[in-house]
């Protein structure tokens, strides 16, 4: 079949193109109906099973729905599934999930897509990082259209925190085996309330409301995701109109925008925490060196020169409001006590202890900042650290392989709140997060793994957060911040875990 | 004639492959010895070292490095350049996912050096011996000392946020879709007869390919500056002299056919480093590209991202020099006596 162009348009495309084209008004972001957001980084995958990436799960939440929900305090939700019930042993847990619940084709959601995304995907080895996080799930037996029961092959306690985590998005089964994975991941197609319009890789995503959705139907119908990896670029398309809002910018960039009449520039805490994270041998092998290297961090000093004061000084893995956080504990900045431990080693401002730090640079606000800060306090009391740079990406490889140093700067995001997710993985000896070996902290992390019983669970972990800081196992730093500039008439719901939603956006009268 | 540009054309694309096969074994090797566990990196980080182990033995990395290098040869041959890390697809679909945005940017950008540094180069020429001579040579030094990234911020800075004149994220406004044809958006848009589109993808064309062809522009305009004053040199340009001819007529008409022959071949080389430089400008201009892709993989060390797109970039850069031999060829007479 000939195509021919039609001498009209042509001539538009020649016309349009040497005359208003080029430098003509340019389409900003768009009407009170849609909304251009800056977002720093790209999907993975549009298999929302396929990888843990915090920063995707607000795109996924748009696309897809999780069986649990979590409100903006971290409060565990109903959402697909209208109730759960974990069984005291944690060995089971039964669900009920909603009847009028469609997939964007138009397929019911039923317990067959549930035991599928939860368990037959993963059996069937699909490369899935939900894989590991629901290995423990045995079997699913379905008994009816909304009613299921799981089964694991140890306690579970925090399998209701997970339904809420990276991930466990349902996915359609029936759409999947018959269209295929490839099929799927070009046109991926959730129960979320939103749709996919249009994807280009790297560049943007393009979602339109979901009219058919069960819950709460979002206020914006059309919600273009400008993937804009460099920051000072997201903080000149907000400057000049391009996209509505904006994550993720310098902090000095905050304290402008706060001053000027159309933006609205937040400093907001989430719940990720900063830390050091220690190796329990090398130079760190004595006590007394870890915990003169905690107490020579001056932490207030490091949130006012690098988070404008914004980011909480921790004195344990939990940020505030999250069930484990200690707000009786404290572990002061004392540069003299520091010393004194030092001393205890003979060691001292004249004779340093000499150890390793690896600090990431731009995997989070002030990173390498940070560590170069903490390497000149560190200096004063009489510790000599070698700071060196990794890639984020590696930090799993060198600690698998022994090979980090005594400390590393880490940032550790935990949307749930839950302190397994905090304490319980930075501190387990058997994950690949901890770089602390040490069974004395680490048995205790392991005891915790099958407590099913919420209220003793979390009281274990408020006391091992306590333990594992006052035996220098670990050093947390800061809760970190998520930066936000946005136009002052789009409105959204603020999450403790810094989630920002496309659905919970709406622009005021 | 077409048959000696032919022949030359076939020759150096055969050259092209053992170039090719060395830097494939120079990227397999480097990227092997750096400190970074293929294996490790694509597993989830909760994956026990068993599994790590496991997943070692099942991508080859426990035989030796040369039968490793044979076996992603292989599949390479066979069209399979391995999984991205990353991204848990192909990689060498992702690169042709990105490739014509990429190329599409590296064309526009070369026109712009082209159509720069030929007037460039005119001006430069034109008013030699003049007062504006220091000025002009003055600046474009001084375009020769601004590297493209630089461009990038300051086209940004100037005509996006301060005349907001310009789009500078992406291809295509946010309103509009994107019609998934060939993946070169201006054909796209002609090709769905979209004019709205045509225009969007223009303007967001603009401002990195200038910056681009800015920072390449210098190069051509002193070498074709060189170039006039040599062809002023020969006895054609005072023979036309005598014969009447207005010293435009001379300079467009006889020195410029002369003095573009080497401009062009530095105009080819100049396309290589041109297309290499797209990674830095993609990445401020946020455009959906192979630079944009190639920087991704390095930060997460996804090697065989890395791998894939350095070939390309291989490829493409062997591609252009033979075209441009080619087409020297092709315009020069002299060569083709042989």
């Amino acid at each position: 079949m000939a195509w021919k162009l039609p001498r009209r348009t042509f001539l538009q495309l020649v016309l349009g193109t040497a005359g208003a084209g080029a430098f003509g008004p340019i389409a900003s972001a768009e009407g009170r109906d849609a909304v251009t957001i800056g977002w720093p980084n790209d999907i993975p995958s549009w298999d929302p099973n396929q990888r843990f990436t915090p920063d995707a799960q607000p795109i996924f939440k748009a696309v897809f729905d999780q069986p649990i929900d979590q409100d903006p305090s971290l409060k565990l939700v109903p959402h697909l599934l209208k109730q759960w019930d974990l069984a005291a042993d944690g060995l089971t847990m039964a669900v009920e999930l909603r009847d009028d619940v469609t997939f964007h084709n138009g397929d019911k959601m039923t317990t067959e897509d549930f035991r599928y995304t939860f368990l037959e995907r993963i059996k069937a080895g699909v490369k899935l990082d939900t894989a590991n996080s629901w290995k423990k799930v045995e079997d699913i037996v379905v008994k009816s259209p909304t009613r299921a029961t799981m089964k694991f092959s140890s306690p579970a306690p925090t399998a209701p925190q997970w339904m809420a985590f990276l991930g466990s998005f349902i996915v359609p089964k029936q759409y999947i085996e018959t269209q295929g994975l490839d099929n799927f991941l070009k046109k991926p197609i959730g129960t979320g309330p939103y749709k996919l319009a249009d994807y280009e890789l790297n560049s943007r995503i393009v979602l339109e409301r979901n009219d058919a959705y069960w819950g709460p139907k979002p206020k914006i119908a059309r919600v273009t995701i400008q993937i804009v990896k460099d920051p000072s670029a997201r903080v000149a398309a907000i400057q000049s109109g391009q996209v509505d809002c904006t994550v993720n910018v310098p902090v000095r960039e905050v304290e402008r925008f706060g001053k000027e009449a159309d933006f609205a520039a937040e400093l907001n805490p989430i719940t990720r925490v900063i830390l050091l994270q220690v190796r329990n041998d090398l130079a760190f092998a004595d006590e007394n060196v870890r915990l003169a290297a905690h107490h020579a961090i001056d932490k207030t000093a490091l949130s006012k020169a690098f988070y404008g004061g914004a980011a909480v000084p921790l004195a344990a893995v939990a940020t505030p409001g999250t069930p484990a956080y200690l707000s009786d504990f404290q572990f002061p900045y004392d540069p003299k006590l520091a010393a004194q431990y030092l001393a205890k080693s003979n060691y001292s401002a004249d004779n340093p202890v000499k150890i390793g730090f690896a600090a990431t640079n731009g995997q989070f606000p002030s990173d390498y900042d940070i560590a170069r800060a903490i390497v000149q306090m560190w200096k004063k009391v009489g510790i000599e650290a070698n700071l060196e740079v990794i890639e984020y990406a590696k930090y799993f490889e060198l600690n698998r392989a022994a090979k980090l140093p005594e400390a590393t700067l880490y940032s550790w995001d935990n949307a749930t709140g839950d302190p397994e997710i905090f304490g319980g993985y930075l501190l387990n000896p058997k994950m690949p997060f901890s770089a602390w070996k040490d069974m004395a902290v680490g048995q205790k992390v392991l005891d915790l793994f099958s407590v099913a019983d919420y209220d003793k669970r979390i009281a274990g972990y408020r006391d091992l957060n306590r333990f594992a800081v006052e035996s220098g196992a670990t050093m947390p730093l800061l809760q970190s911040v998520l930066t936000m500039i946005r136009r002052k008439d789009l409105a959204y719901t603020k999450y403790a875990n810094g989630w920002v939603l496309p659905q919970s956006m709406h622009w005021s009268a | 004639m077409i048959t000696s540009v032919v022949t030359l054309f076939g020759r150096r694309l055969l050259a092209a492959v053992p170039i090719l096969l060395v830097v494939s074994a120079l990227l397999f090797c480097v990227l092997r010895v750096l400190p970074v566990d293929p294996a490790a990196m694509s597993l989830p980080p909760t994956a026990t070292i068993a599994e790590v182990e496991a997943k070692r033995r099942d991508m080859g990395l426990d035989q030796p490095l040369p039968r490793q290098y044979l076996i992603w040869l292989r599949d390479a041959l066979h069209g399979d350049f391995g999984s991205s890390i990353q991204f848990r697809r192909g990689a060498g679909s992702l690169v042709a996912d990105t490739l014509p945005a990429t190329i599409e940017l590296a064309i526009c950008a070369m026109v712009a050096a082209t159509i720069l540094g030929f007037g460039g180069g005119l001006l430069l020429f034109r008013v030699r011996g003049s007062v504006f001579e220091f000025i002009t040579d003055m600046a474009s030094i001084l375009l020769l000392s601004i590297p493209e990234f630089l461009w990038g911020l300051i086209l940004l800075f100037v005509f996006g946020v301060l005349l907001h004149v310009l789009p500078f994220t992406g291809r295509l406004a946010p309103g509009l879709s994107q019609p998934h044809i060939t993946g070169f958006l201006l054909l796209d848009s002609l090709l769905a007869g979209r004019a709205d589109i045509f225009i969007s993808a223009w303007q967001h064309l603009i401002l990195p390919a200038a910056a681009l062809g800015l920072a390449f522009s210098p190069a051509i305009m002193r070498v074709l500056r060189s170039s006039l004053f040599e062809a002023y040199h020969e006895d054609y340009i005072e023979q036309a002299r005598l014969r009447g001819l207005s010293e435009g007529r001379i300079l467009l008409g006889h020195a410029l056919k002369n003095a573009a022959l080497p401009t062009l071949t530095l105009a080819g080389v100049q396309f290589g480093f041109l297309f290499s430089g797209t990674l830095l400008v993609e990445v401020i201009y946020s455009y959906p590209g192979m630079g944009n892709l190639m920087v991704d993989a390095v930060r997460n060390a996804d090697l065989p991202l890395i791998q894939t797109v350095g070939l390309t970039y291989c490829i493409v850069v062997l591609l252009i020099n033979t075209v441009v031999d080619s087409l020297y060829v092709l315009l020069n007479p002299k060569l083709r006596v042989r």
